[in-house]
């Protein structure tokens, strides 16, 4: 994060893996990285948060059991009316992604943290575990029939071998583009921080501070931009893995 | 400007895939450019399939039915008693 100024190395050095614990195993480094250090932050930090609300279970909530509630209730209530009444066994499953995600973001705004969802293959990871639960889901729901899936409604036959693999190949971009839209919002939010808060350094030594308060309002600006921007697509990761859920339920 | 980048993504996604396909089925069939060809087109046929999904307001279903009139299949009570 906002690390350009302590050492000058650069918008990009906020991303580097550096490992905390070396560890190999057979020919595979498996070293306890930073970005793994942040994903169990994150996962106890849900966990401390979860179990401590809602161990008194009192009626009347109180500051940490509201936010739990409110979290639950808004993520329950995005998968009853986006996938549909009979996917509320997935609210769990879906609950889990979106408070993942989100505390990794958040856990990202603050400063000398890393934000491991700027790493493509955390998000490819998650988009694919999905992306192979809802496939294995609608195979499992519908058998064979889940097929039916790419074959278009109301086509001439003599299109369909045309569309049935455009088809295939718009069903195989989801956990792609699932991926590459929160890693590419993350990274690119991140790095432009890094960089308008370099601006604000250089700028404040070389043309005096005057000038150089100019990007440091921009910082100010875009700190704000970015914690929304690190709820929105947390959200849209959950809203997304919503609709792929009611594909495979539904299967219209 | 998030629903501009996000159906952009959608667009690099499907080719990326299709050409990534294409290129594999070529490496492991010894047919060097041709799959790789017919991949990249319906790689963006499949990208503006994205688009017009997205911006129809049809979600992001692969051949979803909603606009064709295959309503009855999901009665719309089924939304309320969740």
């Amino acid at each position: 994060m906002a690390a350009a100024e302590h050492h000058a190395a650069g918008p990009l050095e906020q991303f580097s893996i550096e490992p905390l614990i070396p560890l190999n195993i057979g020919r595979y480094d498996v070293s306890f990285s930073n970005s793994a250090a942040f994903m169990v932050l994150a996962a106890v930090l849900i966990a401390l948060l979860m179990t401590s609300s809602v161990k008194r279970g009192a009626l009347v909530p109180g500051r940490l059991q509201s936010i739990a509630e409110l979290l639950y209730e808004f993520v329950a209530g995005m998968v009853r009316d986006n996938a549909g009444p009979e996917a509320r066994k997935f609210v769990p499953f879906v609950f889990t992604l979106f408070m993942f995600i989100l505390l990794g973001n958040l856990l990202g705004m603050i400063p000398y943290t890393f934000t491991f969802t700027s790493h493509i293959i955390v998000t490819f990871a998650l988009a694919l575990t999905v992306f192979v639960m809802v496939t294995i889901l609608g195979i499992v729901l519908h058998g064979f029939h889940f097929f039916s899936l790419f074959v278009p409604h109301g086509v001439p036959k003599v299109l369909l071998p045309l569309l049935v693999p455009i088809e295939i190949l718009s069903y195989l971009t989801r956990p792609i583009s699932l991926s590459i839209r929160l890693f590419a919002n993350m990274m690119a939010g991140h790095t432009m921080m890094a960089v308008f808060s370099g601006f604000a350094v250089s700028m404040g030594v070389a043309l005096g501070w005057l000038v150089g308060i100019a990007p440091l309002l921009l910082v100010i600006a875009l700190t704000g931009f970015e914690i929304l921007v690190a709820a929105i697509q947390a959200y849209v990761f959950a809203i997304l893995t919503c609709l792929y859920l009611r594909d495979a339920i539904e299967l219209h | 400007m998030g629903s501009g980048f996000r159906i952009g993504v959608d667009v690099a996604a499907a080719l990326a895939v299709g050409l990534g396909i294409g290129y594999l089925l070529d490496v492991w069939l010894g047919t060097k450019p041709w799959l790789l060809v017919v991949f990249f087109f319906l790689g963006a046929g499949a990208g503006i399939l994205n688009v017009y999904r997205a911006v129809m307001g049809m979600g992001y279903q692969v051949g979803f039915r909603k606009s064709g009139g295959n309503h009855d299949k999901a009665p719309p009570e089924r939304r309320d008693d969740g």
